[in-house]
């Protein structure tokens, strides 16, 4: 399982109030009902950094790759939802992908 | 397998052999030599059977090089079965083939002809073939089949193709949300197409109108081809805020494609963004080398990101700090300590766990989160010690456990930290060191006055003390909290009849009435308590109240389960009140009447469970005399097929009342049920030595050693430990604890060990010297090495050393005793002894 701090998206530092903020608003987008898996990955990470002693737990005894996650993230700003198309190749690929999927089962995570 | 021969026509006597042959080959799944078999067999005599086995071999042929990958080989053995009308036996799994190899174009020709036609296929596989056909037509351009006219439907389907793919062409073109939407309007919503105009209108609409586009894309189910597009459109629409690198991360590459592309990501952050997780893929050093050849980003983070890698290669370390500085000790230590436990060397992480504990105490005084974080270390390196031995802990004496010494300094440096003095606590009660256990909880339950889980141990802490009115203090205290606690009830319930049962051997009859009468206000009403009832009602009894108490007798009998289990509860009831007279024999009659029924598991069960109570051991004479009573009836319950959890809370029961006997006979019936289980046989041999290790046979210790070892093995503690408790002679010190006191000396070398003894011999005193003399000349050599050995396993330390250590100690001293000489060493003793 990846760490929680990614997991949920939040800072080692962040306190109760805010993981609970970011632990609802992930699980607004991604409701039990429709994205089970992804529901109880959330859930487990929240439960994991949901007590101040559990959250230094995870920080003192394990490792985290939340700093790249924000890294990342800070990459992805840049972009804007919509305001381009995407080529010939991108969709026949989608394409492709989608059908190979269909006959070998396999699904990314979530 | 030799191809059969296929020049000349075979005979029809060896027609039907070769028949025969390929049937058996197509029943046991040989389908290649089916296939070779049946070939010939049709070229002389096309019979409509053998061409539908020959089908079938064909498919199972084609199966099973599918199964190995050889997809391409699968597809060409499927077209052997092409009928006259141009059909596959197996059109669906030939799919499958071609697009598992990648010949798209073949596919799409292929589902050309089944689309839109009458067709056998049953439903699922129909709507299948269609869903596939729709996203392959899609990605594949195909005009009509030139070999042969399309019917109206197949044309109206290369139709809604067509138009699907030139609307997504006006999208990537750049056309205006009008045109697109234009493009779309030809695609029927009730066509297998539907997919490429839900994706399309999202993709035109976005992003005003998020929650119609997310209802729209819920309609692609994840079994679609069309889904891994729904979940890139979903990550290019649907994001309200910026995309962040968890969803992004969850997107396979080609979809990160799309969506880079759709959200017009710079190119440098597509770059970036794909570099790293390629660094990431190849493994932290890579990373490490990546992220610090990034000047531009924020060095904040690469720093958080870096020394998040270094646990796992603190050979970076020095690079580390060489380009961010120094870090503090914590952190070095910290790091290391992770490092060690990554590799298992758990000696190590001890030491490094231990440097930062100190570290923190030395950086950071009093500071909270400093204590915090002391506290977490400890509670980590007591679970650390309870898994592997080689963490000693810092106790004072080798034998403390290291479990619990951490666990007291991880209390200490976070004391508010409940659920670490509850964990304690256990460890010291299932450690028996009762003093601790009281202690902590009278501490604890002043500074936590409101929790109820601490409200109970105190309870449960003042009543092994006998302390009734503390407990019942704290028992009201708690159930002002939780007012439903059954527990602390029946606890409560539980110690004032005990009360009541003192009163009543004293003669006191009203003054165990009065001890009842309190001992109700704990019972709630919906939850009637069997022991109160039975023991109101035998102190009614005694008191003369007949009418009154045979009636609450009853009530009190068929509480704790009628038959025989509820008539044994109160006639112990009476051995414990110590009944004599009319009343006694009214309960001995009535449990012998029951007895007459065939015992069942249930009704075992509940006598086991009677006799567990406290009070049945003060009073073991009595509740052994009725349990004799009980062996005829309890013998013809050793039939039962006994989980080994009853068995073993039966076992107990019967070994602390001497019913040594009855135990030996379940034991042997358990083990002639089944032979394999090594406990039956344990509790034979306790049976037989009546719980007494000195009565072990040597092959008896050593079989125990065996299934000691065995029982770690399979990782069955709980075995393991009940027979070492037993040949330890009822120690209750755990395992790990003996264990490591057993690998402590199992790192000496066997050249060690007579040097060890003899340095520890030095400072015997004198007057020890003439007591071994004296046991010596009273037992024998041998006898005075015995008579030590049970003196030493009862001194502190004796229970944490193995056995033959402790022998080959007190043989060595014996021998220093009676004439000054080095003692004989045994090698290979000390090696069981630790392995055992």
């Amino acid at each position: 399982m990846r760490d929680p701090f990614t997991v949920l998206g939040v800072d080692e530092a962040a306190d109760d109030a805010e993981i609970r903020r970011r632990y609802l608003a992930l699980v607004r987008d991604f409701p039990p009902d429709r994205a089970p898996e992804r529901f109880r990955e959330y859930r487990a990470a929240y439960e994991a950094l949901s007590d101040e002693r559990k959250r230094l737990e995870m920080t003192l005894l394990g490792t985290n790759t939340i700093a790249l996650s924000r890294l990342c993230t800070a990459a992805l700003l840049a972009a804007s939802p919509g305001s381009s198309r995407a080529s010939k190749q991108a969709v026949a690929a989608l394409l492709a992908e989608g059908i190979m999927r269909t006959v070998t089962d396999k699904r990314p995570p979530g | 397998m030799k191809k059969p021969n296929q020049r000349g026509p075979v005979s029809s006597a060896s027609l039907g052999a070769l028949a025969a042959r390929a049937a058996e080959a197509l029943k046991q799944q040989r389908f290649k030599e089916a296939v070779e078999l049946f070939k010939p067999m049709i070229r002389q005599d096309p019979r409509p059977e053998w061409k539908q086995s020959l089908a079938e071999a064909y498919r199972g042929r084609a199966r099973a090089l599918a199964a190995k990958k050889m997809f391409k080989e699968a597809a060409m053995v499927v077209e052997n079965t092409l009928g006259s009308d141009g059909t596959l036996a197996d059109p669906v799994f030939y799919l499958h083939c071609l697009i598992r190899d990648g010949q798209h174009q073949k596919a799409a020709a292929h589902v050309r002809q089944y689309v839109g036609t009458e067709s056998t296929l049953p439903a699922e596989e129909r709507a299948i073939l269609e869903d596939l056909a729709a996203a392959l037509l899609v990605a594949v351009p195909l005009g009509p089949d030139p070999a042969r006219a399309p019917s109206a439907e197949q044309a109206r389907w290369l139709e809604l193709a067509a138009a699907s793919r030139e609307a997504l062409a006006a999208w990537v073109a750049g056309a205006s949300a009008q045109e697109v939407e234009r493009q779309l309007n030809r695609i029927s919503l009730r066509s297998a197409f539907r997919p490429v105009r839900v994706l399309l209108k999202c993709l035109i609409t976005m992003p005003q109108d998020a929650d119609r586009s997310r209802q729209l894309l819920e309609a692609i189910p994840p079994e679609s081809p069309f889904f891994a597009f729904r979940e890139a459109v979903a990550a290019a629409v649907l994001a309200e805020r910026a995309l962040d690198a968890d969803r992004w991360h969850r997107l396979t590459p080609v979809q990160q494609a799309f969506v880079a592309q759709t959200r017009n990501l710079p190119g440098t952050a597509v770059q970036f963004l794909a570099r790293s997780a390629e660094a990431a893929r190849s493994g932290p050093s890579a990373l490490f080398g990546f992220l610090f050849k990034q000047p531009d980003l924020p060095q904040a983070e690469v720093r958080s990101a870096c020394l998040n890698l270094l646990p796992q290669m603190p050979d970076r370390l020095s690079q580390f700090e060489k380009h961010f500085g120094p870090l503090p000790d914590f952190e070095r230590h910290r790091i290391q300590a992770l490092a060690a436990e990554g590799r298992g060397d758990w000696a190590k992480a001890e030491r490094f766990w231990r440097a930062a504990v100190a570290a923190t105490s030395v950086d950071d005084g009093d500071d909270r989160q400093a204590k915090l974080s002391r506290g977490v270390i400890l509670r980590h390196l007591a679970q650390l010690a309870a898994k592997h031995p080689e963490i000693e802990g810092d106790g004072d004496g080798f034998l403390d456990d290291p479990v619990i010494s951490y666990l007291e300094r991880s209390c200490q440096a976070d004391p508010d930290y409940v659920a670490g003095v509850l964990e304690l606590i256990g460890h010291y009660r299932a450690d028996s060191r009762l003093k601790d256990w009281h202690r902590l909880v009278d501490e604890a339950v002043q500074r936590f006055p409101d929790n109820s889980a601490l409200l109970l141990q105190a309870t449960e802490s003042a009543m092994a003390r006998k302390a009734y009115k503390k407990a019942a203090g704290f028992a009201h205290r708690l159930l002002k909290i939780d007012p439903i606690n059954s527990g602390v009830r029946r606890q409560m319930i539980e110690l004032q009849v005990a009360h009541a049962r003192k009163q009543m051997r004293a003669g006191r009859l009203e003054l165990a009435a009065k001890e009842l009468a309190a001992a109700a206000e704990w019972e709630r009403p919906d939850v009637p308590s069997a022991l109160l009832r039975i023991a109101q009602a035998l102190v009614e009894l005694r008191a003369g109240q007949g009418a009154q108490a045979q009636a609450r007798l009853r009530a009190g009998v068929a509480l704790a389960g009628s038959g025989v289990a509820g008539w044994f509860r109160a006639a112990l009831e009476g051995e414990l009140m110590k009944l004599t007279g009319s009343s006694a024999g009214l309960l001995r009659q009535e449990l012998a009447r029951e007895r007459e029924t065939p015992p069942t598991k249930e009704a075992v069960m509940a006598i086991v469970s009677a006799l567990g109570q406290s009070d049945t051991g003060e009073n073991k004479r009595a509740v052994a005399s009725l349990l004799l009573g009980m062996r005829a009836w309890l013998l013809q319950a050793a039939v039962i097929d006994w989980l080994p959890a009853e068995f073993q809370a039966l076992a107990e029961i019967l070994a602390r009342f001497d019913a040594f006997d009855v135990l030996a006979e379940y034991a042997r019936t358990a083990r002639r049920r089944e032979p394999g289980n090594p406990i039956w046989r344990f509790h034979e041999i306790v049976a037989r030595t009546r719980g007494n290790t000195t009565r072990l046979t040597m092959r008896e210790t050593e079989e125990l050693g065996r299934m000691v070892d065995a029982a770690v093995n399979r990782e069955d503690f709980r075995a393991a430990n009940r027979i070492e408790r037993f040949l330890s002679g009822g120690d209750d010190a755990p395992l790990r604890r003996r264990r490591s006191a057993a690998a402590l000396l199992d790192t000496l070398d066997d050249d060690d060990v007579p040097e060890l003894f003899a340095a520890m011999l030095e400072g015997m005193p004198k007057g020890a010297t003439d007591s071994v003399r004296g046991l010596v000349r009273e037992f024998g050599r041998d006898g005075a090495v015995a008579h030590m050995v049970e003196q030493a396993r009862a001194t502190p330390g004796g229970p944490g050393m193995p056995d033959p250590v402790l022998r080959e100690l007190c043989q060595a001293v014996v021998a220093m005793a009676m004439d000054g000489s080095q003692p004989r060493q045994a090698p290979t003793a000390r090696r069981s002894g630790c392995d055992a």
